[in-house]
C-alpha cells in the first residue's frame, strides 16, 4: 500500500484541524509497519482516511491511497464498502467499546461474512468458531453465544481481532491495539498480531505511542509530527541511527532498565493544529533549531536508501 | 425506578443464563416482585376480568332493579351509583379503557418522539437546531392546559363515540417531547462511540448500521421511559375525565371518580373511592 500526500482535515468551528497534512508513505507487503507520534499527531486519523470512515467533521481533501493498484481514494462509496472489512480489516483502540454490547460476538463475527460474502449461516458459524479458536479463545463453541461484557478486555481484543480478520483482509490497521491493556495481555496480542502475519501473509499497520511496542513487532516505522512525516525506514535504523531530532527525543523518553540514564521529556506540547507553526512544525520544541526551520518547510529527503526524513539539519547529525 | 429497569431489561437478551441472572437479581427485591404482581393483576383484571363483569359498560341495570345508590354489599362488591351503574363492573371496564389509553398514548409518544429525536439526532447543523427549538417549546408549554383546551376543541369526537380515541391522540402528540430528548442524547452518544466506527469498518451500510447498532442501543433507555409515561398517561386521564372533559359514555376511573364527586363524596363516598383506590395503585405499582 502506498499513500501518497494524504491530507484530511477537520472543518471545525473553531477553524480548520490540518489532521493529517500531506504525508506520504509506503508500507511493504506482508511486513508490520509502525505508525508512531504523540497523541494527537494524526497516526489514527491517517489510517481511518485510508478506510475512507474519517468522523464528521474530517473530510478527505488530497491524495491518493494506492492499495492493489487501485486507488482507494477515487473508489465510488459502494465499492469502498466492498473493501472495507474483505480486504482491509481494521482493530481499534478500546475493545470494550469496539463491541456492540447488545449481540452475541459471534453474531457480530457472523455480520462481516453476512456483509461481505455468499455464505450460509452455518459456513459463517463455522468459520467463526474457526477465527475465535485461531486467536486463542478457549472453549470457542461455547464462546459464541456469550455477550461481550461477560469477556475479560485481553479476550474482548482478541474477539476484535477475529473480527477483523474473518474475511481474510490482506491488509490490517490496529489503531493502539494493546494500550488498554495490562501488560503480560498487551505482550500476548502482539505475539498473536506476529503470528496472524506469518501465517495469513498479511500486511499490518500498527498504529502505536509505545516506542517498546514498535521496537518490539515492527519491521519498519513511520514517525508522525503534528499531521506530517518526521522520519521513516527500518525499525533498526530507526533506533540505532534516528535522524530525525523528534525521533532522538521519542527514544530518550522511553525508559530502559538496562541504561541508568534520566529520562528526557519532550518540553511543550503537540502543536495547535488549528494554526501550526510555521516552517518545520518541531521547531518550538526542537533543542537543535536554528533560522531555518522557523522559515522553511523542510522536504522528505532520502538520506540513505530506503531512510527518509524531514529536516533542515539532518546531514550535521552524526 | 431502578427495578423498572430489571423489569424491562431481559426483553433484549437472548441467552437463557442471562435471563437466569436477571431474574434471580429481581427476585430479591421484594418491592419490585411487589408492582410486578399487582400490574400483572391489573392487566388480569382488565382482560380476563371483563369476562366476569357482572353488568355491561355503563348500565343502569341496578336502577331498574331498585338497586342504585346502594353501598357495598354482596351483590355490589363496590356498591352502585345513584343513576344505577355498578361500580364494580365499570371499575373492570375502566381499566381494560385506561389500560388501552395509557399503553396507545405511549405507543404513540414513543413513535413521535423517536422520529423526531431521530432526526434531532442524527442530522447536524440547522434541522437538528430547528428540531430541538420546537421541541423545547412544545417542553415548557402547560400541556395540562393544552390538553383540556383540544379535549374541548374536539368534543364532536366524544358525541361520536370516540372519546378514547381523542383522549390518546392528544396525550400522544404532547406526550413525546420526553422522549425526543432522551432519544436525541441516546444517538448522539452512540454514535461516537467504537462499535459504530468498527462496523464502518466491517463495510455495514448506512443504513444497517442505523437499524442493527444504533436503535437497538437507543431503545434501552426509552424502554424504561416508556414504562414511566405509561403510569402518567393513567393519572393524567383520570386528570381529564375528573375535571368533566372526558367520555361519559366510556367507564373510566376518572370517569367514575368525577361521577362519585357529583353525586357527593360525603353520602357516595363509594363511587370514587373504589376506582381512586385502583388508581393509586396501579401507578405506584407501575413506577416501584
Amino acid at each position: 500500500m502506498t499513500v501518497d500526500n494524504l491530507q484530511t482535515y477537520f472543518f471545525t468551528e473553531a477553524g480548520v484541524v490540518k489532521a493529517v497534512d500531506g504525508i506520504s508513505f509506503k508500507v511493504k507487503q506482508g511486513s508490520i509497519h509502525g505508525l508512531v507520534g504523540e497523541s494527537g499527531s494524526g497516526k489514527t486519523v491517517a489510517a481511518l482516511s485510508v478506510m475512507r470512515i474519517v468522523p464528521r467533521p474530517g473530510k478527505i481533501v488530497g491524495g491518493r491511497v494506492v492499495f492493489d493498484s487501485t486507488d482507494l481514494l477515487s473508489l465510488k462509496d459502494q465499492e469502498m464498502r466492498k473493501v472495507r472489512g474483505n480486504r482491509i480489516g481494521m482493530i481499534f483502540q478500546d475493545p470494550i467499546s469496539s463491541l456492540d454490547p447488545l449481540f452475541t460476538i459471534g453474531s457480530q463475527l457472523t455480520e462481516v461474512l453476512e456483509q461481505n460474502k455468499e455464505v450460509s449461516k452455518k459456513e459463517a458459524k463455522e468459520e467463526a468458531i474457526k477465527l475465535l479458536e485461531i486467536v486463542g479463545i478457549p472453549e470457542p463453541e461455547k464462546r459464541f453465544n456469550s455477550y461481550p461484557h461477560e469477556l475479560s478486555g485481553g479476550m474482548k481484543q482478541r474477539v476484535a481481532i477475529a473480527r477483523a480478520l474473518i474475511a481474510r483482509p490482506s491488509l490490517l490497521f490496529a489503531d493502539e491495539p494493546t494500550t488498554n491493556l495490562d501488560v503480560t495481555i498487551q505482550a500476548q496480542v502482539l505475539e498473536l498480531l506476529k503470528d496472524l502475519k506469518k501465517n495469513f501473509d498479511m500486511t499490518i499497520v500498527l498504529i502505536t505511542h509505545d516506542m517498546g511496542v514498535i521496537a518490539e513487532t515492527t519491521e519498519y516505522v513511520t514517525v508522525i509530527y503534528a499531521g506530517q512525516i518526521s522520519e521513516s525506514a527500518d525499525t533498526r535504523t530507526i533506533f540505532l541511527n534516528p535522524k530525525h531530532p523528534y525521533t532522538e527525543s521519542l527514544l530518550k523518553a522511553v525508559p530502559r532498565l538496562d541504561k541508568r540514564r534520566e529520562l528526557v521529556a519532550i518540553p511543550g506540547n503537540v502543536p495547535n493544529l488549528i494554526d501550526p507553526p510555521s516552517g518545520c512544525r518541531f521547531h518550538p520544541r526542537c533543542p537543535y533549531a536554528i533560522d531555518i526551520c522557523k522559515e522553511k518547510v523542510p522536504l522528505l529527503e532520502e538520506a540513505e536508501s530506503g531512510h527518509f526524513v524531514a529536516c533542515h539539519r539532518w546531514r550535521s547529525f552524526r | 425506578m431502578e427495578t423498572q429497569v430489571s423489569t424491562v431489561e431481559p426483553q433484549k437478551r437472548r441467552a437463557a443464563s442471562q435471563w437466569a441472572i436477571t431474574w434471580r437479581r429481581f427476585k430479591r427485591n421484594k418491592s419490585a416482585i411487589a408492582g410486578l404482581a399487582i400490574v400483572i393483576a391489573f392487566v388480569l383484571f382488565g382482560t380476563v376480568g371483563t369476562f366476569f363483569a357482572p353488568y355491561p359498560q355503563r348500565s343502569h341495570e341496578a336502577l331498574y332493579q331498585g338497586q342504585a345508590g346502594q353501598p357495598p354489599s354482596w351483590r355490589h362488591p363496590f356498591g352502585t351509583e345513584p343513576s344505577g351503574i355498578d361500580v364494580f363492573s365499570d371499575s373492570i371496564w375502566g381499566t381494560t379503557n385506561d389500560l388501552y389509553v395509557a399503553v396507545a398514548a405511549t405507543i404513540l409518544a414513543v413513535g413521535i418522539g423517536m422520529l423526531i429525536g431521530g432526526v434531532a439526532g442524527y442530522t447536524k447543523g440547522l434541522i437538528s437546531d430547528a428540531v430541538m427549538a420546537i421541541t423545547q417549546v412544545f417542553f415548557v408549554i402547560p400541556t395540562l392546559l393544552l390538553i383540556l383546551f383540544f379535549a374541548k376543541v374536539f368534543q364532536v369526537l366524544v358525541f361520536q363515540g370516540y372519546g378514547l380515541t381523542l383522549i390518546v391522540i392528544i396525550l400522544g402528540v404532547f406526550g413525546w417531547p420526553g422522549i425526543t430528548y432522551v432519544v436525541r442524547g441516546q444517538i448522539l452518544s452512540t454514535r461516537e462511540l467504537e462499535f459504530v466506527q468498527a462496523a464502518k469498518a466491517i463495510g455495514a451500510s448506512g443504513s444497517r448500521i442505523l437499524l442493527r447498532h444504533i436503535i437497538p442501543n437507543v431503545m434501552t433507555p426509552v424502554i424504561v421511559l416508556a414504562s414511566l409515561t405509561t403510569a402518567g398517561n393513567i393519572l393524567t386521564e383520570v386528570v381529564i375525565s375528573y375535571l368533566g372533559f372526558g367520555d361519559a359514555n366510556q367507564a373510566t376511573w376518572g370517569q367514575l371518580i368525577e361521577e362519585g364527586y357529583a353525586a357527593g363524596l360525603s353520602i357516595y363516598w363509594w363511587v370514587a373511592f373504589f376506582p381512586g383506590l385502583l388508581t393509586v395503585y396501579s401507578f405506584l405499582a407501575s413506577t416501584s
